[in-house]
């Protein structure tokens, strides 16, 4: 088989570290990146042969012939430039946030829906090995019906004043906790318990940040009865890495959840799962699957295999698609409303 | 190449660090939040005949390291493996302000490098650009001076930082790196992985030698890629001559047992495991039956 030709826009963390994960990829090769920083670029070209390094993405679109593209830039150019790569045919995967709005992402969606082109959003928490049992065990109704949960993430990003200059510092951009913490909370919710119907009670508050909020909190509600609540904090210094954590109620018992390990209190016994009466705990020690290359924790490196895999196999189903990134926006769109009328102008 | 100690001493349980757990690493934080509990159970270790310890630059090194330097008649005899940089510190850092600014402000900070530093301004930065090995030695020194005074061993490079380099196929630094090692420090170059299988292949290909690889290697197989299989056909091929391999994780973060562990092990050709633990009996027991496999 020939290799897939995989370009890359925005060289910062995101997309450097992607081109590390997918380096040793048989199935590919990194033929192009592009990056407006001159030093970055410079240091590319003198270090990396064999790759093209641009300056401008709209030329690198128009000229490589890619199979695939890793856009990884400030999330308000995630629209013009995955419109783009769309209509030249070229497969996405998208950072999270997917877009700057609803609308956006609705449109990105469909364009790459009408021209069946794989898309992918980098919620990378559909990849990480906890989560994915706590998906298959609530399928199968472990803890009976859902009735309560409550998520909450947290990470140490901002802990000092931050002077808003950077693109993480402004909304416009797609900066904020919101969008930038929030989302992966928001769509691990989507994807364990489902869109919500409703949003109310939001608030946004600062800490350090001058331009953007600093912690969400919010409440959603489903027309099935389900009711759930949503705290993130991205300037809390207790976490080392960011963390989300999701507590499930039901009718049938409880389940808790982290990247690390899984707690389920039972009200009965489960064979089937080997989960016994009260409580079971299931570290990720127990249902780990290797990686082909590790550099950040091995959801990273599923989700980007899982999306050269999509290309190459087209009947594989995609676990995070354009449309999914497209529900994520819509409640962060919902939340960002609410909390405008719950607070004013504050 | 000098061999290095058989048995050293990790930091994970202090840093608030359980691969495993966020519950138990919350713990492990509250346990040591003081600087004594952290010595306390450094005296466990000696009193196990550990006299290594491996410690990465976070910020909370300093406070530890100092304690060893207005300590040294009580403690002459200690083996530091110092593991650089903290990574998070660089990741929040990235994520607030982007690369090159990040660097800069690691590197200006207060001028904390010192010297030839204070000649060289802020806006100079896209003349380091060119030199990025440059700056790379550079980061090495400021991360190195928390470590300044103690007898050296081997300053290992991270895995975030060396995995990173590695899925670039990034030849040059890590050359760089291992030279300026031996040359400034004078001391056996390391590097810790997540991947020794690629990192060791790729090492031969460079004729990169007399560098110490450290990786989790287990029997379950955590935090081990590609996979156990690998790893085994790794560790039972490579030249000893070159190559030194330091296990760690061989517990995998408590999911096996230290006999278990340790058992794993001895049948491996491994020089060395850092381990860490809190309890006395604990660090005890796997140190006497680490000494007994090694």
């Amino acid at each position: 088989m020939e290799k897939l030709k995989i370009g890359i826009i925005g060289a910062g963390r995101m997309g450097i570290t992607h081109m590390s994960i997918l380096g040793p990829n048989p199935n590919i090769k990194i033929t192009a990146i592009s990056e407006p920083s001159k030093l970055i670029g410079s240091l590319f070209e003198k270090y990396f042969s064999g790759l093209t390094v641009y300056s401008d993405y709209n030329e690198m679109i128009q000229k490589e012939e890619l199979d695939g593209l890793l856009l990884c830039t400030p999330p308000n150019l995630h629209k013009s430039i995955g419109l783009q790569a769309i209509e030249k045919g070229i497969n996405l995967f998208v950072e999270k946030p997917f877009t700057t709005s609803y609308k956006d992402a609705i449109e990105l969606a469909e364009r790459a829906e009408c021209k069946r082109l794989v898309g992918q959003v980098g919620y990378v928490n559909r990849f990480n090995d906890m989560f994915l049992k706590a998906k298959e065990l609530l399928k199968n109704g472990i803890v009976g019906e859902v009735i309560r949960f409550k998520t909450e993430m947290f990470s140490s990003t901002i802990c000092k004043p931050d002077d808003g200059e950077g693109w993480r510092g402004k909304i416009e951009s797609g900066g904020g906790c919101l969008f930038e913490m929030g989302s992966h909370a928001i769509d691990l919710v989507n994807y364990l318990i489902g869109i919500p119907d409703k949003i109310s009670g939001s608030l946004l508050n600062k800490v350090y940040s001058k331009n953007v909020e600093d912690i969400v909190s919010s409440s959603f509600y489903y027309n099935n009865g389900i009711v759930g609540t949503l705290f993130v904090n991205w300037c809390d210094p207790t976490y080392r890495k960011p963390s989300n954590k999701i507590e499930i109620f039901g009718s049938e018992g409880k389940m808790l959840v982290s990247q690390h390990e899984l707690k389920i209190f039972l009200k009965s016994l489960r064979s089937d799962y080997k989960l016994s009466k009260g409580w079971n705990t299931i570290y990720i020690t127990d249902i780990f699957n290797n990686v082909p290359f590790y550099v950040r924790g091995n959801e990273f490196t599923s989700q980007l295999f899982h999306f050269v895999d999509n290309i190459i196999d087209r009947s594989k189903t995609n676990i995070c698609t354009f449309a999914d990134g497209a529900n994520t926006q819509r409640v962060i769109e919902e939340i960002r409303a609410d909390a405008k009328i719950n607070m004013g102008s504050n | 190449m000098e061999k290095i100690d058989k048995v050293v001493f990790g930091d994970n349980q202090f840093f608030g660090i359980n691969h495993m757990s966020q519950d138990k690493a919350q713990q492990l934080a509250e346990k040591f939040h003081d600087l004594k509990s952290i010595i306390d159970v450094y005296e466990y270790a000696f009193e196990s005949g550990i006299n290594s310890i491996m410690l990465n630059s976070n910020d909370r090194a300093n406070e530890i390291t100092d304690y060893f330097r207005s300590n040294k008649t009580k403690y002459p005899d200690i083996h530091w493996y110092p593991s650089l940089p903290y990574p998070h510190k660089y990741a929040n850092l990235v994520a607030e302000k982007g690369i090159i600014p990040a660097v800069n402000e690691v590197l200006f900070a207060g001028n904390t490098a010192g010297g030839f530093l204070s000649m060289i301004t802020k806006g100079s930065a896209a003349l380091l650009g060119k030199d990025i090995i440059k700056v790379m030695q550079m980061l090495i020194d400021i991360e190195m001076k928390a470590f300044a005074g103690l007898n050296l061993k081997v300053i290992f490079l991270q895995n975030i930082i060396s995995d990173l380099l590695l899925g670039l196929n990034a030849k040059v630094f890590f050359i760089e790196f291992a030279e300026y090692i031996k040359k400034k420090y004078n001391v056996l170059p390391g590097f810790l992985t997540m991947n020794l299988p690629l990192l060791l292949e790729k090492f031969k290909e460079w004729e990169l030698e007399e560098v110490v690889i450290c990786s989790s290697i287990n029997k379950i197989g955590y935090l081990m890629s590609p996979g156990i299989a690998e790893y085994e056909r790794a560790t039972s091929s490579y030249d000893r001559a070159k190559y030194q391999i330091m296990a760690m994780s061989i517990m995998a973060s408590g999911a096996i047992k230290a006999d278990d562990a340790t058992g794993y092990i001895k049948k491996l050709n491994i020089d060395s495991v850092v381990f860490g633990a809190s309890s006395r009996k604990n660090i005890l027991e796997t140190s006497k039956m680490l000494n007994e496999i090694l």
